[in-house]
């Protein structure tokens, strides 16, 4: 046991140190992700001394990009699970190893997405308040306390996951299926419900009639897995370039049916949203009003969902031609979607929700700079993670760090770095494979 | 060595001190100071009721010499009341700070019709009881009886003090402490300074307030 | 560019791996001067921190929630607030924690034909309620409505005319219509707002965490939260505090109308109430027969409870009298 557990710290200070090595493209990349994580730091220091009231938000639009960005991150985190489907339950050999790098960009999002919800908290001192146990948790009735439940769940489900098959891997042997089958399972499930239940926390508000609509929780699931597999489209294209991990054209195309198909229902479900809206023209299509023509003079958001419409509709029409075969024009699409998904599942959504206010009040939101600055340091946070998480990760998929070449470790990889000109693999490396 | 990765953390490690300067002394992102919203007027927050009465008045002490009738009119000789050819009464010039607007159609446009002629220090109901100046409400009450079964179960005008009752006293406003009993209209009044917004905006649209007055 | 597996991987166990003492000892020295200049920069990036006061105490933040204090843990809590707004304020407090009253259910009624949109109420309520000043906290919301319409987007909220009431308008004081079925309730993670049993929805300002989902769920607009620290002259505060009512709050909590707790639980009128030139408003305990309020709910015809269609079942009613 106690040599297990030394084993396991060998194992996570091997990983730990291989984080900071890497050519100048890496330290590069890394060194400019530090410097916007700092000053989102700075920022977030600002916010808490002085509150909220250096966001851009007010009584009347009381969430604002820090909630619009939570959302659209939960459906990244989500779409893990768009990976993981064909894998297990299809049986597709092509995208098996890939899961672990959706399942890592699950993890990331995740802590993005706790990030994103803990600097819109007005008293973040008192988080302890939402620990089940010692503080208080109000469950079953409020949706937050299941979205607290959920999405540190799926977090620990894909740590397990990930965390169980790169040690299994490390040591050279092949993971025991009872102990992540049942789990991956499990984590299916449950990538949905943390996209649900996010839905639900909008949907639940009789208040507020543009989000207390039914479409809104199967049109979240279908623009999850719209942008997530498209963000891991771009992410396994960038992991190919950048190391010599070989992923196959064959996993990414079959990553594109997912979108497309994906895309296709998620432009259908925004049109149910518009007819209904538009079609009946009841009092409640102020909000809609506000977002798609503007109303009473205000029209901040109209740009903006207009270009989210025009990217989507792009999108969707290369995905579903055959030119999207081609990685240039997949690339265009996915990138097309991620931001139009982005623009209209976060600021498209959230904002409107507020405006007008429940007393026909206009106000409107922009967020500010501080704001703006804690944003980027999140994502910027996010994109460390998950590099540092491929960056452990990938060597030990390759072999390249594994229980057999425990001793002649660390020296060999603070060395390493230094001489990026060098390819060959070490000769006392063995690869070993599951 | 690596020239490049050399180059990269050397910069980054610049970048890194830069950073810190900046931030130890506060180069960027510094709240812009709103304007300053004025403390809003004491009178706002007056609970005083809105006029004074003949009953408050005296109450507090005032000078009763003003109504005091009979140290100029004299009793048991009603003064005939004057009306021009618009059937508009003739105030007298002693007595031109009243301004008689009771009613349409100038139905209340007699004195007599509550002041008793015989006594003008007695207030004079329709059904012939007689009132001091200082117990008004119940000839307000002798025609306006709706309101005054609202007013009587505390519902028309304002009650203060205690709502339990075992707990402390109430007080009930008679009519003429909103009401001026000659021109009862409640007057209009400045309001108390509106919402300031948490985010001033620099530039709101100008059509916003006449578009929505004339929906 | 070429596939550059910058060695990262630690296959390159490069020729100087071994016994360089002299490269080791360089590169530790650059990654020790990174990471320390990093360090540097990440300190320096909380120096915002250094104009934090007053942002909690010990006490305040182990505190524990309000229904599970027990008499002994309220005094000392009641006296923690007292030395606090002693040392803030000036001013000695009485802050006590009221309790609801047996066989008492609280109900506003309020008279739109007798409503001049004065706004006195709005600001008889920060007075009363040591709302903070600037930026401002108000719990009313005043709206100028056209005759003939009930379609709040048609009401203005910033009107300024000389005098008031103005020709074809009505006006309609919003606040918390203290449902019966709230929804800011029901949403709140952490129970830091509850439902008592005189119908007051109230919030334990201590327990709070700012997250604003009840502004969100609010179908009133009647939640206002602390974007800042709140600022109130000294020499405004009202010193009859209570815990779940108008005692300061801290920056980034929530508050709201509580009906004026500390005034109600001791049997007086609200403070909007006892401002209302017109007489407009009406309080009072729908239990007792001869309250106003019942008075009013039995013989008056046609009552307005707001967005009744959404079912929170408000115990806020307008009425009409002619």
């Amino acid at each position: 046991m106690i040599n297990a557990t030394k084993n396991y710290f060998h194992f996570l200070w091997r990983c730990g140190r291989i984080a900071f090595v890497g050519d100048w493209r890496y330290y590069a990349w890394m060194g400019i992700l530090s410097v916007i994580i700092l000053l989102g730091i700075n920022a977030y220091a600002k916010q808490f001394v002085h509150g909220l009231m250096v966001t851009g938000m007010s009584d009347q639009v009381s969430w604002g990009v820090y909630i619009a960005n939570f959302t659209f991150i939960v459906g990244v985190a989500a779409a893990a699970a768009m990976l993981v489907i064909p894998v297990y339950i299809y049986d597709n050999k092509e995208l098996h190893d890939l899961v672990i790098f959706g399942e890592l960009l699950a993890v990331a999002a995740i802590l993005m997405c706790l990030a994103f919800v803990t600097v819109d908290l007005g008293r973040p001192d008192r988080f302890w308040h939402l620990i089940p146990g010692i503080g208080k948790f109000n469950f079953p009735g409020s949706m937050l306390s299941w979205d607290v439940i959920v999405l540190n769940g799926y977090l620990l489900l894909n740590v397990h996951i990930c965390g169980y098959l790169l040690y299994c891997r490390y040591q050279g042997r092949t993971p025991s299926k009872w102990f992540y089958i049942p789990f991956v399972f499990l984590a299916i499930g449950w990538a949905i419900s943390i996209h649900t239940v996010t839905a639900f926390l909008y949907v639940g508000l009789g208040g507020r009639p543009f989000w207390n609509a039914s479409i809104v929780g199967p049109r979240f699931l279908a623009s999850a897995f719209t942008a997530g597999p498209a963000i891991i489209i771009l992410a396994l294209q960038v992991i190919r370039h950048v190391t010599d991990y070989r992923i196959s054209d064959k996993a990414l195309l079959t990553l594109r049916s997912i979108v497309q198909v994906s895309m296709l229902i998620n432009v259908f479900l925004l049109f149910n949203e518009v007819f209904k809206e538009f079609y009946t023209r009841t009092s409640h299509v102020a909000a809609s009003n506000y977002l798609y023509f503007g109303l009473h003079g205000f029209h901040a958001l109209v740009p903006w969902i207009w270009t989210a419409i025009l990217f989507n509709i792009v999108a969707m029409f290369i995905l579903v031609l055959p030119m999207s075969k081609s990685l240039k024009y997949l690339n265009v699409a996915c990138v097309l979607a991620i931001v139009g998904i982005w623009i209209e599942k976060g600021m498209g959504l959230v904002i409107p929700g507020f405006i007008p206010s429940p007393l026909g009040e206009m106000v409107e939101y922009t967020p500010s700079l501080n704001e703006t600055l804690v944003c980027l340091g999140i994502w910027a946070f996010g994109l460390l993670a998950y590099t540092l998480f491929l960056r452990m990760s990938i060597p030990i998929l390759q072999g390249r760090i594994a229980k057999s070449n425990e001793g002649a470790s660390d020296d060999h990889l603070f060395a390493a770095g230094q001489k990026s000109d060098q390819t060959t693999a070490s000769p006392h490396v063995t690869t070993t494979h599951i | 060595m690596n020239r490049n990765s050399n180059i990269a953390l050397v910069g980054i490690a610049v970048a890194f001190l830069v950073l810190a300067a900046a931030f130890v002394f506060d180069l960027w992102g510094r709240t812009p100071a709103t304007p300053p919203i004025p403390l809003v007027d004491k009178k706002f927050v007056d609970t005083s009721p809105s006029r004074v009465s003949i009953a408050e008045f005296l109450r507090k002490g005032g000078d009763p010499s003003d109504y005091e009738c009979n140290i100029c009119h004299e009793k048991n000789k009603p003064i005939k009341i004057k009306f021009d050819a618009d059937n508009n009464i003739i105030l007298p010039k002693e007595h031109l700070d009243i301004a008689l607007s009771h009613g349409s159609h100038k139905r209340n446009n007699n004195c007599y019709n509550c002041h008793d002629e015989m006594n003008l220090e007695l207030l004079q109901t329709r059904d012939g009881r007689q009132l001091k100046l200082v117990d008004s409400t119940p000839l307000c009450g002798s025609c306006h009886g709706p309101t005054y079964r609202d007013w009587e179960a505390g519902v028309h005008g304002r009650t203060s003090g205690f709502w339990d009752r075992g707990l402390g006293d109430y007080s009930r406003l008679g009519c003429a402490s909103c009401h001026n009993p000659h021109s009862p209209k409640f007057p209009g009044r400045e309001p108390a300074p509106g919402p300031h917004a948490l985010h001033p905006i620099a530039k709101a649209p100008a059509h916003h307030e006449s578009e929505r007055t004339h929906e | 560019m070429t596939p550059n597996p910058p060695c990262s991987s630690g296959a390159c166990n490069g020729g100087g791996g071994n016994g360089n003492g002299g490269m080791n000892r360089r590169s530790f020295l650059r990654t020790s001067g990174v990471l320390a200049s990093g360090i540097a920069a990440l300190a320096a990036s909380l120096a915002p921190l250094r104009d934090l006061t007053d942002y909690t105490s010990a006490a305040e933040f182990m505190q524990k929630h309000y229904k599970e204090l027990s008499k002994d843990d309220m005094d000392k809590v009641l006296d923690r607030i007292t030395r606090e707004v002693e040392k803030q304020y000036a001013i000695r407090p009485h802050v006590k924690d009221y309790k609801p009253m047996d066989g008492v259910e609280f109900v506003y009624c309020l008279n739109l034909t007798r409503c001049i949109g004065c706004r006195k109420c709005v600001h008889a309520c920060v007075a009363e309620n040591n709302q903070s000043r600037d930026p401002e906290i108000q719990y009313i919301r005043v709206l100028k409505m056209p005759h003939g319409s009930f379609d709040m987007e048609k009401g203005d909220h910033n009107y300024s005319t000389p005098t008031v009431p103005e020709k074809g308008f009505f006006y309609m004081p919003v606040q918390c219509q203290q449902c019966k079925n709230p929804p800011c309730v029901k949403v709140c993670p952490v129970e830091a707002t509850w439902q008592e049993t005189d119908g007051i929805t109230v919030i334990d300002y201590d327990w709070c965490i700012g997250c604003r989902y009840c502004e969100a769920a609010c179908p009133y607009f009647a939640r206002r939260f602390n974007w800042t620290k709140p600022s109130i002259p000294k020499d405004s505060i009202n010193p009859e505090m209570s815990y779940l009512g108008n005692r300061p709050r801290k920056q980034g909590v929530m508050e709201k109308c509580h009906f004026c707790i500390q005034r109600t639980r001791a049997g007086k009128y609200p403070a909007c109430l006892e401002v209302c030139p017109a007489g407009a408003r009406k309080f009072g305990n729908i239990l007792d027969p001869n309250s106003e309020v019942s008075y009013i709910l039995r013989t008056k015809k046609v009552f307005v409870q707001l967005k009744e269609e959404l079912g929170t079942s408000p115990r806020f009613f307008y009425y009409f009298d002619v």
